[in-house]
């Protein structure tokens, strides 16, 4: 399949189209209870979806992914077992399992005229999580995507409305998968919410699932209600 | 145009006077004398207190040493920010030398990006760059450069060499002859009185008709409160680099002459000196 997109401006996803694909998702969320909401700042024009969950985190960490790590805390935290210990005393001070926050946001980038996936997690005393602590907690399976995915990196930055750091999942080449899925698309007549085609590929990656029933998000359906 | 090159040498060349004094909290061995050092404007803080980190890890105990930062009044200084926007943003209307204040403890991890390595200050100046020439060129010029061009910028901000950087950034300032300037001007508007941390949208530097787009043009388009009525008292400044630049300079302009190294304009408004 040829990701030919040179100048095929129609895939751009410009600031309406991308509030609106918003609005669309959130009332489904809203539907089936699935937690995302549309938050505006102080700017009146300019909001983000964001979606927080709790999970029950395992401490189970693939070696290949150790970060080399200054923090004396973390060291700690990655010398654990990987099987989670039957005895209290052996697995140290820390227990095998913890309660994480995380959070999710999708902002709007107009350099790139893309959806950007913003997230952070945190154990409930505050205590930010390492992207290695993310990780460890994503199916293996989704780590290999990570290598190969069309993504450059994903990196620390400073949310641009919220002011502190998230990670990102880095947007330059979001464009060329997307076009390539919404041209099939259009050509046998679906309309897609980009929204959903775009988060349900990049979302698992960093632990994100969306369930199947955003694919049948779209005003005028075909029979076929998958998602490309 | 010489008078336009030599604004380019005194955009790089721009230097704060800066006294380091370490967090009085902090538990030394001995006392530590405060570091004076000249800052770059167009540079990282990170990128350039090598030495300012060497000084005082000599009198702190090694077990209480963790990731350096800085603070200014109470405020952590954000390293990803160029230096000269965060003395303009924070300080530029207080007595020199700037006083900042250094710690190696509790990391501030609401407030500031982690800088382990120059290969994260390095990721990030490139990220800058290539989001700058997605707004300028569609990201045309950026991708047709080889990987040793875009090491020659970072190199040239590292070891503050003007020509080595400006031999290949000048292909970054240039546009097709049919065009009358770039297509989006890079530019971020930051006040410290706000809870959003800096205002950026696209903003073409020539109008329909073909005129050029000024800065008080792109003022009223995006940060309105910045250009106080006629009938009021102005009470904000306008600061790029230090400097208050006439509100009719056209934007195009002070693009290609008064971005940072990033190729982003780092616009300040900060509050007017009452006397």
């Amino acid at each position: 399949v040829s990701c030919s997109m040179a100048g095929e401006e129609d895939f751009f996803l410009g600031e309406k189209r991308f509030k609106q694909c918003c609005q669309d998702f959130v009332k489904h969320s809203q539907q089936i209870g699935d937690g995302w909401e549309w938050r505006t700042s102080k700017d009146p024009g300019d909001g983000y979806l964001s979606k927080t969950h709790f999970q029950v985190r395992n401490r189970h960490i693939p070696p290949d992914l150790k970060e080399k790590n200054n923090d004396n805390t973390e060291q700690m935290l990655f010398a654990q077992v990987e099987e989670p210990s039957d005895d209290p005393q052996a697995a140290g001070a820390c227990s095998t399992e913890e309660v994480v926050r995380y959070e999710y946001h999708v902002l709007y980038s107009s350099s790139y005229q893309v959806p950007v996936l913003y997230f952070r997690a945190c154990f409930l005393d505050g205590r930010p999580l390492t992207l290695d602590e993310i990780w460890g907690s994503v199916h293996a399976s989704y780590q290999a995507r990570l290598q190969e995915g069309p993504w450059d990196t994903i990196t620390q930055q400073e949310h641009p409305i919220l002011g502190q750091p998230f990670f990102v999942l880095h947007p330059c080449r979001t464009n060329e998968f997307i076009s390539a899925v919404l041209r099939g698309s259009q050509q046998h007549h679906r309309n897609t919410n980009y929204i959903t085609l775009w988060l349900s590929t990049v979302g698992p990656v960093v632990g994100l699932n969306l369930p199947l029933s955003y694919a049948k998000l779209a005003p005028e359906q075909s029979t076929d209600a998958a998602v490309a | 145009m010489t008078d336009d090159k030599d604004v380019l040498r005194d955009v790089w060349f721009g230097r704060i006077p800066t006294c380091f004094t370490l967090y009085q909290d902090e538990i030394t061995e001995r006392e530590a004398e405060p570091y004076y050092l000249l800052l770059p404007r167009i540079s990282y803080l990170t990128l350039v207190t090598d030495k300012v980190k060497k000084h005082f890890q000599k009198v702190v105990r090694q077990e209480e040493i963790s990731e350096i930062w800085f603070e200014y009044e109470g405020t952590p200084l954000k390293w990803h920010y160029p230096i000269g926007l965060l003395f303009d943003l924070h300080a530029s209307n207080t007595a020199l030398p700037w006083s900042i204040t250094v710690h190696f403890k509790n990391f501030p991890e609401k407030d500031l990006l982690h800088c382990h390595s120059k290969d994260v200050i390095e990721a990030h100046f490139m990220a800058c760059i290539k989001e700058a020439d997605a707004l300028k060129h569609k990201s045309q010029v950026i991708n047709e450069m080889q990987k040793k061009d875009h090491k020659q910028l970072w190199m040239g901000l590292q070891n503050d060499k003007f020509e080595q950087f400006w031999a290949i950034n000048r292909k970054l300032m240039e546009y097709p002859p049919e065009d009358n300037g770039f297509r989006y001007i890079p530019f971020r508007i930051y006040q410290a009185t706000t809870e959003r941390p800096f205002i950026q949208k696209l903003f073409r530097p020539i109008a329909s008709g073909g005129q050029l787009h000024t800065l008080g043009d792109l003022l009223k388009d995006v940060c309105p409160s910045a250009i106080t009525p006629e009938d009021g008292e102005q009470k904000t400044q306008v600061m790029i680099h230090g400097i208050e630049p006439m509100l009719e300079t056209p934007i195009q302009w002070l693009s290609e002459h008064m971005s940072y190294p990033d190729n982003f304009l780092h616009i300040s408004i900060i509050p007017r000196p009452t006397d």
